[in-house]
């Protein structure tokens, strides 16, 4: 890997990552899922995982998310070297993950979902501050411009792309380090994913990280700065958007192109 | 760019949401039954038969909020009537055999019920098993082992007259009413249950937990502790309504509590909870309480044969269902 020459193009150039990975493995029994990948991800830039399926990419981000252990190698969280022993301690320490799945109460509004499991309360009965949850949640929307009838609304009465908006939110309102989103437009239309791209490309103003997961090339081109690429479990390499075309993209992923020594 | 949140609390549509919500709904409807059946039968409002309506309704009722928190959270419990028997046998069985006293047989009891509730929760929850079968079971040993214990037998009076006795099971005069001190456990138990379920963020999980239980557990909801919780809830809240009941007709009876599951399940399910899961109403569960026991009294007073009872019972549970169906649908196109 070229490391030095990948810095982010837009922001913080010479600041330090926000999250560094270094030599991460993962085995499962006798399989390894991720072999030495090391990446660093900087605060205001958007980097593209991209792969085939089964190249590991969803067990790096459950390794980064701390749903999974790594079996070998080091993570710093902004210089700092951490070890997650649950998915809540990596939330705790500013990581969100939004999954393919949402993870939304369909029942619930949408602002008791943006407080799901960290709810406000106050006074001595510790009741739910309702109005406290509503008005951080209209502004929260208001400045990201996810486009819901209103915070009261009901998830299930909103539709594909606008649950994916407050799935995206709600990460955005919990994060402080890095965001990662798998597959985020995956099941919706086109009006739909271009609203939710604005959206992504809109957190690098937020100075936090963002890793996304896709398998949409035009996405991943229009969106990322870098892209990083996994072929079974092996990191192939990292491309700045910029210098890269997706004839390359598209050999490192199918294997036309080797990787490069680390 | 423009931002659309658009006002929701404009009077008009406050008033539409209140009418298309279930428990309204079901609050009309309670309305035209009791006023039907006033009109109908005048003895249906005099204070004897309100007398004996209000002493059999928070029995049922106390169950109802247990089993209303846990629908809310996807589960139910079907072994409630046997509990609501077992736990007053138990009970009697202790304090009449001289094995300990009063205070001491209602604390072993209530533990009694805690283990059931446990032993469902975990095995729903850890094994993975759905609690119809768990609890289906549940309800066949717990009636199994009350049977057994009393050799099917109802247990002799219980007439000594102390201070659990009157904390439990005390009549008062109120005005032209006779009234029982189970009334005030009903209310105070209502008014912790909607306190849990609109105003804590326990109740937030629980609703959470019922939508989609694994997008709860994604933001760090302990989910399978708030189940196996609400499980204990429910058997201990069946339990003591069974000891209301039983000091109240100063017998304890193995068979006392048959087929309660399924009344209070009918009661909360009328009330606008979903029986699905992710959504409950602690005051739809008051009215669909207090509109099964008005129903059963009712029918009876205005000269329905004995034996055609259930038919109507069963007909006006159905219809409340279609119309809750009706409701949700509309709701859901809005």
């Amino acid at each position: 890997m070229a490391e030095p020459a990948l810095k982010p193009a837009n922001t913080q150039a010479d600041s330090s990552p926000v999250l560094s990975l270094r030599g991460i493995q993962k085995n499962f029994g006798g399989v390894t899922a991720i072999e030495n990948f090391s990446l660093d991800l900087h605060a205001g830039e958007i980097v593209a995982l991209v792969g085939d399926n089964g190249a590991g990419k969803s067990t790096l981000v459950k390794i980064i998310s701390g749903v999974h252990p790594p079996s070998e190698g080091v993570m710093e969280l902004s210089g700092e070297a951490v070890r997650f022993a649950d998915a809540s301690v990596a939330r705790e320490r500013g990581i969100e993950v939004v999954y393919q799945d949402l993870a939304l109460a369909d029942q619930q509004p949408v602002y008791m979902n943006m407080f799901l499991g960290r709810e406000p309360v106050r006074g001595p009965l510790r009741v739910l501050d309702r109005r406290g949850m509503i008005e951080a949640t209209e502004k929260l929307v208001r400045e990201l411009d996810v486009r819901i009838p209103s915070v009261r609304a009901t998830i299930r009465n909103l539709s594909g792309g606008q649950r994916q908006g407050v799935a995206i939110a709600r990460a955005t309102h919990w994060a402080t380090k890095l965001i990662l989103l798998d597959e985020p437009t995956a099941a919706l239309g086109v009006a739909e994913t271009a609203k939710v791209e604005e959206l992504v490309a809109s957190l690098r103003a937020r100075n936090i990280a963002v890793l996304i997961i896709s398998h949409s090339l035009d996405q991943v081109f229009r969106l990322s700065d870098r892209i990083c690429v996994l072929r079974r479990g092996r990191q192939i390499g990292v491309r700045r958007t910029n210098d890269t075309d997706k004839n390359e993209i598209i050999g490192m992923i199918t294997g036309l192109i080797e990787s490069e020594p680390a | 760019m423009t931002v659309l949140i658009q006002p929701f609390d404009k009077p008009a549509s406050r008033w539409r949401g209140l009418a298309g919500s279930p428990q309204i709904a079901s609050l009309v409807i309670l309305a035209i039954v009791l006023v039907g059946f006033s009109l109908a039968r005048p003895a249906f409002l005099s204070p004897l038969n309100i007398s004996n309506m209000m002493a059999f309704l928070p029995e049922l009722g106390i169950i109802a909020l247990g089993m209303t928190l846990l629908l809310t959270a996807g589960e139910f419990d079907l072994s409630v009537g046997a509990t609501f028997a077992l736990g007053p046998v138990i009970v009697m069985l202790l304090a009449q055999n001289g094995v300990v006293d009063i205070g001491t047989a209602l604390a072993i009891g209530l533990l009694v019920c805690i283990a059931i509730g446990a032993i469902n929760g975990l095995i729903v929850t850890k094994i993975g098993i759905s609690s119809f079968l768990v609890t289906l079971s549940m309800l066949m040993i717990v009636r199994g082992v009350a049977l057994y214990i009393t050799q099917g037998f109802p247990l002799k009076s219980w007439d000594q007259p102390g201070v659990f006795v009157t904390l439990l099971a005390d009549s008062f005069e109120l005005g032209p009413w006779r009234l029982y001190t189970s009334l005030w456990w009903f209310i105070a138990l209502t008014a912790l249950a909607a306190y849990i379920l609109n105003f804590s963020k326990l109740g937030n999980w629980i609703s959470a937990i019922g939508s989609n239980r694994n997008a709860a557990v994604a933001r760090g909801v302990p989910a399978d502790a708030v189940k196996i919780g609400l499980f204990i809830v429910t058997s201990v809240l069946a339990g003591l309504a069974g000891m209301i009941s039983a000091f109240r007709i100063s017998a304890a009876s193995p068979v006392a509590g048959t087929g309660y599951e399924l009344e209070v399940i009918a009661m909360v399910v009328v009330g606008g909870t979903a029986l699905t899961g992710g959504r409950g109403t602690i005051l739809g569960t008051i009215v669909g309480a207090v509109m099964l026991r008005a129903i059963r009294n009712g029918i009876v007073l205005v000269g329905v044969p004995g034996l055609a009872f259930n038919i109507f019972v069963g007909a006006i549970i159905l219809v409340m269902l279609i119309l809750h169906a009706f409701i949700q649908k509309r709701s859901f196109r809005r």
